[in-house]
């Protein structure tokens, strides 16, 4: 599902944030990508939903080349991820339901399946009772509830999450992985950024390690 | 979408400024054509006569002015009737002519020509038939200031497009600058649209759809301020001063101008728009 062959990106001239990586993901896998802060973790995830682009090398998500991908077929190719950003990136302007529903909108299902998915996606991350509430007055870790609920509302192919867990308690985050194991057994290929430790020993999984910038450990249990 | 109301209302005032000087400019352009059209409309042909003629051979001179295809009518004016429009004309100082016989002013043949004669050339030509009656040598005729008249209000009609072109150009600067800041403050927003997965056509449609709605309101802004000013100078007494160029009525935009004056402002808003949303394609 996700093919990853000798990227590297340098954001500054001399300084590299990726150095050389390669890796595959089959598809249906649940994959931890963890490291120091720094390490570059962010930085692959922002090259695999075409934030950033690559230095050097190629990337390809459902045989689709990601490193020769025209502007306009960048917005197709994001429908079918889910990301959770690690600063959330919500519409500060728009409520929790419209936040959630905006994916949606945009790829046009009907208003009835629209309001149907939002709720039910909202009362499994347990906000259906903040809808109408807009993201800033809402709690760091509800927030990123409402960037975690709009990720997955649109089942997507590949679940890209950068920090889910970062704001939350130990009894949240495991409410928050159980979230993304069932979006992993409903099918979504699962990349998922974290430095918690705790969580990776109590969901043992595929872990890829990295350290400045390069691919250092790939290990599954 | 919600956007500033500050940079809302710049828009719309920067539309409505601008609309309103073009308006009272086409307006003041209008009614100068107007009065030219009423001017022109009297623009006569004057015979004046050394001896009265016959009844006889004033049958055949009106009879041969009115088959050339440029008169659309010919008035014979006696020299009574003449005398007694000279005393109309007089009235309070009427006894100046105590005295006086008609015969100290000429008879006459006033001849009105067609519409389309009503010019230069139709009047030449009219001259040059007519001036074969040696009767006929005293020959008047109001065209030449008309013309110039005219060109004036040729010359005011292409300075008007020019001024136009330049109001136009300089507001559809600061709209689409101004738009460009509505868009800037939202950039944020703007990228997690894209992030998302929002095509640009859906991120920009809102931002240009507002631009329109900005602009047609502006140009209503613009027809409601001129028609008020309209309205002033209209109540200010203007009626001595009117009737002396010879208009009835000020008169305000065609219905067709006003139409245009609106929908002008929704193409700034719309032109505006797309200007902004092309350089943020870009950036
Ligand atoms: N936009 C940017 N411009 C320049 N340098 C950047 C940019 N983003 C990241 N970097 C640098 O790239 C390196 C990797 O950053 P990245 O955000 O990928 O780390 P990370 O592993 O996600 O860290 P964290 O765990 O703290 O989130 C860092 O040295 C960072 O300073
Ligand atoms: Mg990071």
């Amino acid at each position: 599902m996700i093919q990853v062959f000798n990227l590297s990106k340098s954001y500054a001239r001399d300084s590299a944030a990726i150095t050389d990586i390669t890796f595959k993901i089959a598809k249906g896998d649940f994959v931890y990508l963890t490291g120091p802060s720094g390490a570059g973790k962010s930085t692959l995830l922002k090259l695999l939903y075409c934030a950033e682009q690559p230095s050097r090398g190629q990337m390809l998500i459902n045989g689709l080349n990601l490193t020769r991908i025209s502007p306009g077929r960048i917005a197709r190719f994001r429908r079918v991820l889910g990301v959770v950003f690690q600063d959330f990136k919500l519409l500060n302007s728009r409520s929790v339901y419209e936040n959630v529903a905006f994916p949606l909108e945009i790829q046009g299902r009907r208003s009835v399946e629209i309001r149907q998915k939002v709720y039910q996606t909202l009362k499994v991350v347990g906000l259906e009772h903040r809808l109408n509430r807009l993201p800033l007055e809402l709690s760091g870790g509800e927030q990123q509830r409402v960037a975690i609920a709009r990720a997955l509302v649109v089942d997507p192919l590949v679940l890209l999450a950068d920090e889910p867990t970062g704001n939350l308690d130990p009894e949240k985050s495991e409410q928050i992985i159980e979230l993304f194991r069932g979006a992993n057994a409903r099918g979504s290929t699962v990349l998922l950024a974290t430095h918690d430790r705790e969580i990776i020993r109590r969901h043992p999984r595929r872990v890829l390690t990295l350290e400045g910038g390069r691919l250092v450990d790939d290990r599954s249990p | 979408m919600r956007q500033s109301p500050f940079l809302s209302v710049a828009t719309i005032t920067t539309v409505a400024v601008a609309l309103t000087l073009m308006a009272i400019f086409g307006a003041f352009v209008g009614n100068l054509q107007e009065m030219a059209r009423r001017w022109s409309r009297d623009v006569q042909v004057v015979i004046y006569l050394d001896q009265p003629p016959g009844q006889k051979t004033l049958r055949t001179w009106l009879d041969h002015i009115e088959r050339q295809p440029e008169v659309e009518r010919v008035t014979f004016v006696s020299q009574p009737e003449a005398f007694n429009r000279f005393r109309q004309r007089l009235g309070d100082d009427a006894d100046l002519l105590a005295g006086m016989t008609p015969d100290i002013l000429p008879a006459s043949l006033e001849i009105r020509l067609q519409e389309d004669f009503r010019n230069r050339q139709g009047v030449a030509t009219l001259a040059n038939t007519l001036r074969s009656n040696p009767a006929f040598a005293d020959m008047r005729h109001g065209q030449d200031w008309l013309e110039r008249f005219e060109s004036v209000i040729r010359l005011l009609r292409a300075s008007s497009v020019v001024l136009g072109g330049v109001l136009l150009f300089a507001s559809l600067f600061v709209v689409a600058n101004t738009i460009r800041l509505t868009l800037y403050a939202r950039r944020d927003e703007i990228e997690v649209m894209a992030l998302v997965g929002a095509t640009p056509f859906f991120i920009r449609v809102p931002f240009v759809l507002e631009g329109i709605m900005q602009g047609v309101i502006g140009g209503g802004v613009a027809l409601t301020s001129s028609y008020l000013l309209y309205r002033a100078a209209l109540s200010q007494d203007m009626a001595v001063w009117l009737r002396a160029t010879g208009l009835e009525q000020l008169l305000f935009l065609s219905p067709s101008a006003q139409v245009l004056i609106v929908v002008g402002g929704g193409a700034l808003g719309l032109a505006g728009s797309l200007i902004a949303v092309f350089r943020l394609g870009r950036a």
